[in-house]
């Protein structure tokens, strides 16, 4: 079996490549796809304290979790595509007024 | 000791592909990477004895959430947009400070929690899950559904389809 | 320690269904050639060798043979990844399908021909169906060809859509037999349902009255997946060129050939094993020796093979749906259908008539 600090520092790997994503990148959809690594680095997180101390109720987060993120996806996703057809570019620089 | 070498080569695997993710200039690639990464974290799922959480992730993340983002990106077109070098200094910071962020979290996990193995295996099957979620669970699970009926209502609305009822 | 009686099981488990998963295409396209000239009246190819039996030699030579050509402005990466992302769920969903009755060997062991007997085993066909979507859309995408980008999107939208009806109709397989294991549900289908105390017809999904529905649904959505017709935007021959792989050419073209023969196979397995019962032998117990083995290995390959000419059958004698029809069938008909069936079968199992 492998020990569980093992996987939180996977976890924390991840999540930390994640920060580093949202940080520095200026595509919106890349920005996105490295909060959805975040949230996946918390995952494992999740599921490796339920393996740890035998609880359920970490892997029933974790699914709760997946869902929420689906839902977030797809409406995130249609925040891009009607800025997009507003603005037509997805760089997160470039969306710096209230209304325009 | 063949559990170690899947997990290396997965952990390795995930970590490559998470940095190919937020370096790589072309958003096409950087989806089917985060696919390849989210693949490896399904492996990592069933090392950790769950293997339904392994197969959900696979269906739901890598099978409909990732198949989304490319369907935006190729209507969109976007995978020609070159992203020009600004803000010199911000990106300096942001590497840096999530370097740090990342060298520290480690640091203090491997020194401070390290836990014991439990002697018994862990079973979370689909028969617990289900269980759980329709007895203890069920009032989150009545507003994820309700929650998931309002991401759809938004989506049609905000991309404009939803106002075609005339 | 390892157990190498083990280890070398189930490489002959693998080497055995990598066999049959392999020789599936050149079978099948002889299958495909002469069937399809049988119902359209006309002869087929009987020039290779008796009855044509060779042509798929003569084909796999002519692919071999012939120049492999990457467009210019293709995205090259991309452009050679995309057979493999057609080729790999189709090869290895196999692996959790039941193929035969679980018998002694003298030694006393069990031997279980199945190669991976995981307690989620239907989820696996539905993850690495939810896969098989991202060979499509990154050949359509990678082959900077109009043509090709909508034939791949229109395919890939058509089949994320039938993976929903797919799923619920399999679900109503699943809670008749209270499990996730494809072996459990293949012994779930093994008695019998006695008619007026006389007539005895074997236990399978497909017979039962609350699952024929199902049945149906989850037929039509496998061909959907698939992207046979009366489904196949992704080739729409005389309205896209050749769709998604108008492109490819020689080995790559082989390749998806090869995916979509192995995936009608794949797909023909799992309907088998949800609805007709897998490897069970109608009205005749198998005894777990060799020989019931045997027999129940030759009883899941006729219900596959038939189920495959079903496939070629429909093909050639269905016309293709307009697009937008297909989309309206697909959510409007198949899911309703789909969730209506699991609260029949629900009422049917509270009610105790399951």
């Amino acid at each position: 079996m492998i020990p569980t600090h093992w996987f939180l520092i996977l976890s924390a790997v991840l999540f930390a490549i994640g920060v580093c994503g949202v940080l520095t990148r200026k595509n919106g959809i890349t920005i996105f796809m490295s909060i959805e690594l975040m949230v996946n680095a918390v995952n494992l997180t999740f599921v490796a304290y339920a393996r740890q101390f035998h609880q359920l109720h970490g892997i029933i987060f974790v699914f709760f979790i997946m869902a929420i993120a689906a839902a977030e996806a797809a409406v995130g996703l249609a925040i891009f595509i009607s800025l997009f057809h507003h603005r037509e570019t997805i760089d997160v620089d470039e969306a710096n007024l209230m209304r325009w | 000791m063949i559990e170690f070498i899947v997990f290396f080569a997965f952990a390795a695997v995930a970590i490559i592909f998470a940095l190919v993710v937020i370096l790589h200039r072309n958003p096409v690639v950087s989806v089917l990477s985060l696919v390849a990464s989210f693949f490896s974290l399904a492996v990592m799922y069933v090392l950790l004895e769950a293997p339904f959480l392994a197969v959900l992730q696979v269906i739901i993340y890598a099978g409909a959430i990732m198949v989304l983002f490319l369907f935006v990106i190729m209507l969109l077109n976007l995978q020609h947009r070159e992203e020009p070098a600004t803000r010199p200094v911000q990106q300096f910071l942001g590497y840096t400070g999530a370097a740090v962020f990342g060298i520290a979290l480690v640091y203090y996990i491997a020194k401070y929690a390290v836990l014991k193995l439990p002697g018994t295996p862990f079973l979370s099957d689909a028969r617990r899950v289900g269980i759980s979620l329709f007895q203890a669970y069920v009032l989150p699970f009545e507003a994820v559904s309700i929650l998931l009926l309002a991401a759809i209502v938004g989506a049609l609305v905000l991309s404009g389809r939803g106002a075609v009822a005339q | 320690m390892t157990d190498w009686t083990d280890v070398g099981l189930s490489v002959l488990k693998i080497v055995i269904v990598l066999l049959f998963v392999l020789n599936v295409t050149p079978i099948m396209v002889w299958v495909e050639r002469r069937g399809s000239a049988l119902i359209q009246d006309r002869p087929g190819p009987n020039r290779v060798g008796p009855f044509g039996l060779f042509q798929s030699f003569a084909d796999a030579l002519k692919f071999f043979m012939k120049e492999d050509v990457i467009p210019a402005q293709a995205n090259r990466w991309l452009y050679i990844l995309a057979p493999a992302f057609g080729l790999l769920p189709a090869m290895t969903t196999i692996a959790v399908v039941p193929w035969g009755r679980a018998f002694r060997l003298p030694s006393g062991r069990l031997f279980e021909p199945i190669i991976a007997d995981v307690n989620v085993g239907i989820l696996v066909i539905f993850a690495l169906a939810s896969l098989s979507v991202y060979g499509v859309t990154m050949a359509g995408w990678s082959s900077a060809n109009k043509y090709s980008l909508f034939g791949g999107i229109r395919a890939s939208a058509q089949m994320i859509s039938y993976e929903l009806s797919l799923t619920l109709a399999a679900v109503s397989a699943l809670m008749v037999a209270g499990s996730l294991r494809l072996t459990d549900v293949v012994w779930r289908q093994t008695g019998y349902f006695v008619l007026f105390d006389r007539l005895k017809i074997p236990a399978w999904n497909a017979f039962s009255p609350a699952m024929w529905l199902s049945f149906i649904v989850f037929s039509v959505s496998a061909f959907a997946e698939t992207n046979r017709l009366p489904f196949d935007f992704a080739e729409a021959e005389a309205e896209l060129v050749a769709g998604y792989h108008t492109e490819y050419s020689s080995m790559k073209f082989a390749l998806f050939f090869m995916a979509e023969y192995m995936s009608m196979a794949t797909m023909s397995a799992v309907i088998t094993t949800l609805f007709l019962g897998g490897w069970d032998v109608p009205w005749y117990n198998e005894p777990p020796t060799a020989f019931g083995f045997a027999v129940s290995v030759l009883a899941f390959l006729i219900k596959v093979s038939f189920l495959l000419f079903v496939f070629v059958w429909v093909r050639w004698t269905i016309p293709r749906l307009k697009y937008d029809l297909l989309m309206k069938l697909g959510w409007k008909v198949f899911l309703p259908l789909a969730v209506v069936n699991i609260m029949l079968v629900a009422f049917f199992i509270v009610r105790g008539w399951i």
